[in-house]
């Protein structure tokens, strides 16, 4: 049963691969402008001209470098950099530990402390405090992530705030350099989840909070505390896996590209932000495409932990 | 009928505030598209970096523009791409999606279904930059972005909706009468996503709007003309040398716009909610 669901699943995901691989392939290199005349110098022969387009493919029909395309991309080319004429491979594996150095506390804690908000606002549905923390969610969801760094940046590295960070630039050579570094990015990445998650947190807590389980388990004695990191965490957790799972390329890609642009951090963001405002096609088609795939491998992963954590679905 | 969904905002104080909110909003910005607001946005002067004055209320920005005619021009301009974006996404979503409850698990559901995968895997900030890049830039590759990436959240719940509809007597009852299939999802199944609909309209209008000002602040939104997005990147500029008029009225405009929206969506969701609690 469970061998049939894992070759299923996989099979869908491949399918979501060609999809993803084509509409990019599609979007960015066959309807794409033209690359010939932003790669080859001034005063080339027709011969050159020609023998750039052979190279590039232009002469093959859309399937022929299709296939072609994927060929490469499977064995891990991913072609030059249009701008700087570094490998797209070695740019973005440099790229990547400073984005996930960047994002990741500021990831955990926004999940983390929206969790424990949205348990505490669950369990003490329709008190003051549930209320708070409801209407402070509602108002983090009305602020634009870019108002929030820019209040940010002005409150704590200007000297019309308080200027105790840098306002740019990233060093990961001391603990202090990068905690001074990382400290105003994850608090904007803080405050722009927060809302989002402890309202989904909350929403998904109070369904369960509803259940006789709980009550039965409260006219036992059992506490508070107990009862929420206990069985009501333990029954959310598939809904909890899915979205901690499914925001991991949103906040790689789409958070890093605000942030690193924004604070001038050399990480995937920063890579994207200037291969976008630079039309470099190799380097934007590598973060798109991969972008993709890596959000149809962890749709899949969300799947198979979710099986994992709940047994009903394993029963036929 | 008195529009239910206008009774059920008004029930709660949250949703009167958004409504309230999003008719004053909405009003600045007809008037402004109308002509009758705002006519000073593009017109320079001397001034860079002007004072906040009787006739300057939020000062001028470094070409001497008024900023307060700005940001009513650039609130006209959120409405617009907000119900443009909501207008296509949700007739995508709807009809798709309604498509795909009716033809559950046959051909146009996994089509639907896997179209759908596939344009969720691509966040829409890449999506946006991919379009741009194939079309040359431009604001259509905005839109196009916009309305790719939004349509498949309502098409996923208005497919379940019309699976969990389908099985209900009315719909047998239609079909043994002998409507056509197409009839009956029309006239009987897709008005009863309404309520759905409402919420994701709102939902969408925000995630529209938050959208257009990250896109223009990296490049690929707006071309020409104003918007909050534009405005904020003007003020990134603006800051480093201590002046705030943009930041101020580009934030405070786009922040009672997407509460407003908020606040609404929360109430005609709450209103749902209650409505299906019974059954």
């Amino acid at each position: 049963m469970l061998g049939r669901f894992l070759a299923l699943r996989s099979f869908y995901a491949l399918s979501l691969l060609l999809g993803v691989t084509l509409l990019t392939f599609a979007l960015m290199v066959w309807f794409g402008p033209d690359q010939t005349y932003e790669l080859i110098g001034r005063n080339s022969t027709p011969e050159q001209i020609d023998e750039l387009r052979a190279e590039l493919g232009y002469d093959q029909p859309f399937w022929n470098r299709y296939g072609h395309w994927l060929v490469e991309l499977a064995s891990g080319d991913l072609g030059l950099s249009n701008r700087s004429g570094e490998s797209v491979s070695t740019l973005l594996r440099r790229a990547l530990p400073v984005t996930a150095a960047l994002v990741l506390p500021g990831f955990l804690l926004g999940n983390l402390l929206g969790l424990a908000a949205g348990l505490w606002a669950a369990w003490r549905r329709g008190s003051l405090w549930d209320r708070l923390i409801l209407g402070a969610s509602v108002t983090g969801l009305s602020l634009s992530f870019l108002v929030i760094i820019i209040a940010l940046q002005l409150l704590l590295c200007t000297p019309y705030g308080l200027n105790w960070f840098p306002a740019r630039g990233w060093r990961m050579d001391s603990l202090g350099a990068y905690l001074l570094h990382v400290t105003v990015p994850t608090l904007a990445l803080l405050l722009v989840t927060l809302g989002y998650n402890t309202r989904f947190y909350r929403a998904v807590a109070a369904e369960e909070l509803q259940r006789d389980h709980v009550r039965t388990a409260l006219a036992y004695g059992a506490t508070p505390l107990s009862l929420l990191s206990g069985p009501v965490l333990r029954n959310c957790l598939v809904p909890v896996i899915t979205r901690v799972l499914y925001s991991i390329p949103l906040v790689l890609v789409s958070g890093s590209l605000l942030l690193e642009t924004y604070f001038g951090i050399p990480g995937i963001g920063r890579v994207t932000f200037d291969a976008i405002s630079s039309g470099d096609q190799p380097v934007l088609l590598a973060v798109v495409t991969l972008t993709a795939a890596l959000f149809v491998v962890v749709q899949l992963l969300a799947e198979f932990a979710c099986r994992l954590a709940d047994p009903r679905g394993r029963l036929p | 009928m008195s529009p239910e969904w206008l009774r059920i905002l008004w029930r709660s104080p949250g949703g009167r505030t958004g409504c309230l909110l999003i008719f004053l909003l909405g009003l600045l910005a007809s008037f402004t598209s109308m002509g009758w607001l705002g006519q000073g946005w593009s017109a320079g002067s001397d001034i860079s970096w002007g004072e906040v004055s009787a006739s300057h209320w939020f000062g001028t920005n470094r070409l001497g523009q008024d900023i307060f005619d700005r940001a009513l021009v650039a609130t006209a301009t959120a409405f617009r791409v907000g119900l443009l974006v909501t207008l296509g996404a949700i007739a995508i979503g709807a009809c798709l999606g309604g498509l795909a409850g009716w033809r559950h698990d046959r051909w146009p559901d996994h089509c639907v279904m896997w179209l759908a995968g596939v344009l969720d895997s691509v966040p829409v900030f890449l999506l946006a930059a991919a379009l741009a890049f194939a079309f040359g830039g431009g604001e259509a590759a905005m839109y196009l972005a916009m309305i790719l990436s939004f349509w498949t959240t309502t098409a996923r719940l208005v497919r379940a909706e019309v699976m969990r509809l389908r099985g209900q007597d009315f719909v047998l009852a239609a079909r043994a009468i002998g409507l056509p299939g197409q009839q009956i999802l029309r006239r009987h199944l897709l008005p009863n996503t309404m309520h759905l609909l409402l919420v994701q309209a709102s939902l969408t209008f925000v995630a529209a709007i938050k959208t257009e000002v990250i896109l223009s602040f990296l490049g690929i939104g707006l071309d020409d003309g104003v918007s909050l997005g534009l405005m904020l990147a003007e003020a990134t500029q603006d800051i480093l040398a201590g002046h705030l008029g943009n930041f101020l009225a580009a934030s405070g405009c786009l922040f009672l716009l997407l509460l407003g929206l908020n606040l609404a969506a929360d109430a005609l969701q709450d209103g749902v909610d209650m409505k299906q609690a019974p059954s």
